[in-house]
């Protein structure tokens, strides 16, 4: 492990997963929909895992930022629509803002929550996002609680078919790259002193103060690279699928549960635990409800429980633990 | 110029005193053993020493720097290290990265990188002779393991002063010789100051320490050369009680 090359190997397992993903969604005719789902889970918990799994603290209020990162995206279009030379940059300005907006609310958030420990950390978090919500919509900000449509301004941008490419294909290509983009930041983080800091931390944090590291700051780092991660994905699997944005499905404590089902269940900390965990969650979900119309949250809690009793530190962290001394460990981390 | 030195250094929780004015000077290199009965402040003195707590009344300096109200992470760079009573391991993590972790955020933090603390903690692992369990997850280890991948990782911060808390508490009476031998040389030939808290093993403190400090209900109550303080008739109320009136 001492050579560069070797590093880096574990990143193999996972872009390969997202290849085929691709490539099934791209080649079988039908299945790009579902796919984009499948992509759509992996990024969520690749974003995820940055700050859950290697700090081991639980953000309720998550979903807030991928809430502003579309909204960075959506102030973009509605706004910069009209000046015709900027063309498809608006797009790329838009992924900006999400990233700033992110940034901005995970620092502000982080500053003053990740003082906190464990459950309080989790109690605050929860508020940030419902009042977040109800500052957007009580302030009348951003338009409030009428939440902004931005088809037109889409289309006067990109053209009629350029838009409907991007909704139906692009976006979810840019998912793809951001999934790949967080695997591999987490990837160089896990293989850096930011690693080894988090891991201390996540144990045993007075331990980890008394060894020199300066927790807080270090929570910060995963927080915030966390969040931009989540404002990229709101902008681009929110904002450009479907073109408007509102308060309440933007801000839905929902997609923070499911962020978590989806790092615990692959194994949190691993590299490859949010794509398994986002294969899981994905495909049941999806195919639960095509067989089970109605009946998929009763089938699909009892076999997470079941998971989580079997593999209690998730599939990959299993699987991880198993093959340690093996050449296969090598590739799972 | 003393190494560590507290002045009357006071610490309270609501009305009760754990430390009541302490003053001690520790010189670089040196050996020493504190000593008392169970509530006395032992605890609560690491503490303040190693910035888990700040103290209410008093000062401490470290190479004449005040590091009265500095946080611990940055009292580690300085070389400060410690151990824990109760092992404190990163449990899911290698006892090589836990090592590694010592030399990354310690005195040499700032010059090395991950792969040259791994090399490091390469080195010291074996010197504390713990190389066939490099691999393992420390959560893993036996109790006398994980206390010996405490000691390696507080050595791979480059201290120059080590707080060694009941580093032999729960060991077998030869196991106990070993490691006093075995911390004694090692500090000997790394430089380092040694102040290891010690509740009722004489036998480790009689072997190792040069100097002992005895703390009795938060207050220093004897700093002498360790024959001296262990006859100390002040140490025998404190561990046996009045002695009987003709």
């Amino acid at each position: 492990m001492k050579k560069d090359t070797g590093k880096y190997l574990p990143l193999i397992p996972v872009f390969a997963v997202y290849l085929v993903l691709f490539l099934v969604g791209k080649n079988m005719s039908g299945m790009w929909q579902l796919m984009a789902m499948l992509l759509f889970y992996c990024a969520l918990g690749q974003a995820f895992n940055i700050f859950l799994g290697m700090t081991g603290y639980v953000d309720f209020g998550y979903v807030a930022f991928m809430g502003v990162g579309t909204y960075g995206m959506a102030l973009s279009i509605v706004h910069l629509a009209q000046y015709e030379g900027l063309g498809a940059w608006v797009i790329v300005i838009g992924l900006v803002m999400a990233i700033l907006f992110s940034t901005a609310l995970s620092l502000c958030v982080g500053a003053v929550a990740l003082r906190l420990r464990g459950a309080y950390f989790a109690i605050a978090t929860i508020g940030v996002n419902e009042g977040f919500r109800f500052l957007i919509e009580g302030a009348r900000i951003w338009n409030g609680s009428e939440g902004m449509i931005f088809m037109a301004e889409l289309n006067r941008i990109l053209g009629r078919d350029g838009a409907s490419a991007l909704a139906t294909f692009w976006a979810d290509v840019m998912v793809l790259v951001i999934a790949a983009l967080a695997a591999t930041v987490t990837l160089v983080y896990m293989r850096s002193k930011i690693g080894y800091a988090l891991t201390a931390l996540r144990e045993d944090e007075d331990a980890a103060k008394v060894m020199g590291i300066n927790v807080t700051k270090f929570k910060i780092v995963a927080f915030v690279t966390s969040a931009s991660f989540a404002g990229l994905v709101g902008a681009t699997s929110w904002a450009l699928k479907t073109p408007y944005v509102f308060p309440p499905e933007v801000f839905e404590i929902h997609y923070t549960i499911e962020a978590i089902i989806i790092v615990l269940l692959g194994g949190a900390g691993t590299l490859l635990g949010p794509v398994a965990g986002g294969l899981i969650y994905g495909l049941s979900k999806y195919y639960l409800s095509i067989f089970l119309p109605g009946f998929q949250l009763l089938i699909f809690a009892p076999i997470i429980i079941c998971i989580i009793v079997l593999f209690p530190e998730g599939v990959v962290g299993m699987f991880k633990k198993r093959f340690r001394d093996s050449a296969l460990g090598r590739y799972i981390v | 110029m003393a190494l560590l030195k507290l002045e009357e250094v006071t610490k309270r929780f609501g009305g009760l005193i754990a430390v009541n004015a302490v003053s001690l000077e520790i010189e670089s290199g040196e050996f020493v053993g504190i000593v008392g009965p169970n509530g006395s402040g032992k605890t609560t003195l690491f503490n303040v020493i190693s910035g888990v707590f700040f103290p209410e009344e008093g000062r401490v300096y470290f190479e004449d720097k005040d590091i009265t109200r500095l946080p611990p992470y940055r009292r580690a760079p300085l070389g400060l290290g410690r151990t824990f009573q109760i092992p404190r391991p990163f449990a899911s993590a290698s006892v090589r990265e836990n090592v590694a972790v010592g030399a990354m955020f310690g005195v040499l933090g700032p010059e090395v990188n991950v792969d040259q603390s791994l090399e490091i903690a390469d080195q010291i692992i074996e010197r504390v002779g713990l190389q066939e369990h490099r691999a393992k997850q420390a959560g893993a280890l036996t109790p006398v393991e994980k206390k010996l991948m405490e000691i390696a990782r507080a050595l791979a911060m480059k201290p120059k002063l080590l707080l060694m808390d009941e580093a032999m508490a729960g060991m077998h009476p030869s196991d106990i010789d070993g490691m006093v031998q075995f911390i004694k040389s090692l500090a000997k030939d790394e430089g380092i100051a040694v102040v290891a808290m010690v509740e009722h093993i004489m036998r480790a403190v009689v072997g190792m320490a040069e100097q002992v400090i005895v703390l009795d209900q938060g207050s220093k109550i004897v700093d002498a050369p360790t024959k001296q303080a262990l006859e100390d008739p002040k140490v025998i109320e404190v561990y046996l009680g009045h002695p009987p009136e003709e």
